[in-house]
């Protein structure tokens, strides 16, 4: 099995999110090779879960007044608030046939190479069932999948440097009418990386791809025009209308 | 009539459930931040729900979501039955 490893590429949150319906279906099909891929966003944004309801979880005033795109994932799991240069996105399309069948094992598998990479480079972090990365201080990251019948998407955020502070003006658990021992919870709960390291954000990617290789192996290479294509066009009718992000 | 319920799994998710009521379960939506496989089984969870009488007990509510063949991750048939209870109450 021949990892592609793609390590480039700025899209917008539908495109990005577009992108893993994209691959995942692509992989099911047999049409492509097992990858791998770093994300690089262009603006801030709100991926929110798949079951999710959109007036829960966003500040809707805020992040209409503030332009940040509110994009539902083909997956389930929570919302994040995210910004192009402080988290780090990555996502495996991984045949099913690689992947534990219990949903709990597999999260721990697949977050298995992420945690020695990190470790590598001297953050404190751990698996924590279910699908969250965890220091000591609070969550770092945490990951969501889903299954066709022979591809698995894993999808992974990181906080780098993310700006909490905003992210409580943007996410609904920042809101007034929650008590402040939940925003305080809320708040502790986030630990980011650059607290604890001096590496650059390119540094810690650098790191995680080569934590990658070392356990799957894969060679660098670019998403092609065609899924490039489908996944502008599945954007455009899919993950930027409200018809779906709004649907809940 | 229309409530809202919610369970927050200890170490897991928070599932709500909205209902519409009389002396029946009419209509209910499910959202959160669980995992469901395959997600289109969402529409199942809801309509195991629906149809009850507004008194159903718990036990017969969770019988009913069980019956839907689906993976429930994060959250359990129990988890959806309390809350829809808490809807209705």
């Amino acid at each position: 099995m021949n990892w592609r490893i793609v390590n480039e590429g700025t899209y917008s949150e539908p495109v990005q999110q577009a992108l893993e319906e994209v691959l995942t279906d692509r992989l099911d099909r047999g049409e492509m090779d097992p990858t791998f891929r770093v994300w690089y966003r262009d603006r801030r944004a709100v991926p929110m879960g798949r079951f999710q309801a959109y007036a829960d979880e966003v500040a809707v005033d805020y992040v209409e007044e503030h332009d940040i795109d509110v994009v539902r994932r083909i997956t389930g799991g929570g919302a994040m608030y995210v910004e192009p240069g402080t988290v780090i996105t990555y996502s495996m399309y991984v045949p099913r046939s690689e992947v534990p069948d219990d949903v709990e094992e597999s999260y721990a598998t697949l977050d298995r190479w992420v945690i020695d990479g990190l470790q590598e480079i001297g953050l404190d972090v751990e698996h924590e069932p279910l699908n969250d990365i965890s220091h000591p201080d609070g969550k770092i990251g945490g990951s969501a999948q889903l299954r066709t019948g022979d591809a698995v998407l894993h999808h992974t955020t990181m906080s780098y440097d993310l700006d909490t502070e905003e992210m409580l003006r943007v996410l609904r658990i920042g809101e007034d009418k929650i008590s402040d021992k939940a925003v305080k919870s809320a708040e502790k709960r986030v630990a980011v990386m650059r607290d604890y390291l001096d590496d650059t954000r390119e540094e810690v990617i650098d790191a995680l791809i080569d934590a990658f290789r070392d356990s799957y192996g894969g060679t660098a290479g670019s998403l092609t025009d065609e899924e490039l294509s489908e996944a502008y066009e599945l954007a455009e009718a899919k993950y930027a209308t409200d018809e779906w992000n709004k649907k809940l | 009539m229309d409530g809202t319920g919610s369970v927050k799994v200890p170490d897991g998710k928070l599932v709500r459930v909205h209902a519409t009521y009389d002396d029946r379960i009419e209509s209910v939506r499910i959202t959160g931040d669980f995992f469901l496989e395959p997600p289109e089984a969402l529409a199942d969870l809801e309509a195991a729900l629906e149809g009850h009488p507004v008194d159903a007990s718990e036990d017969d509510l969770r019988e009913a979501v069980e019956g839907v063949e689906a993976q429930l991750i994060g959250f359990d048939a129990g988890d959806l039955a309390a809350a829809t209870v808490e809807a209705v109450r």
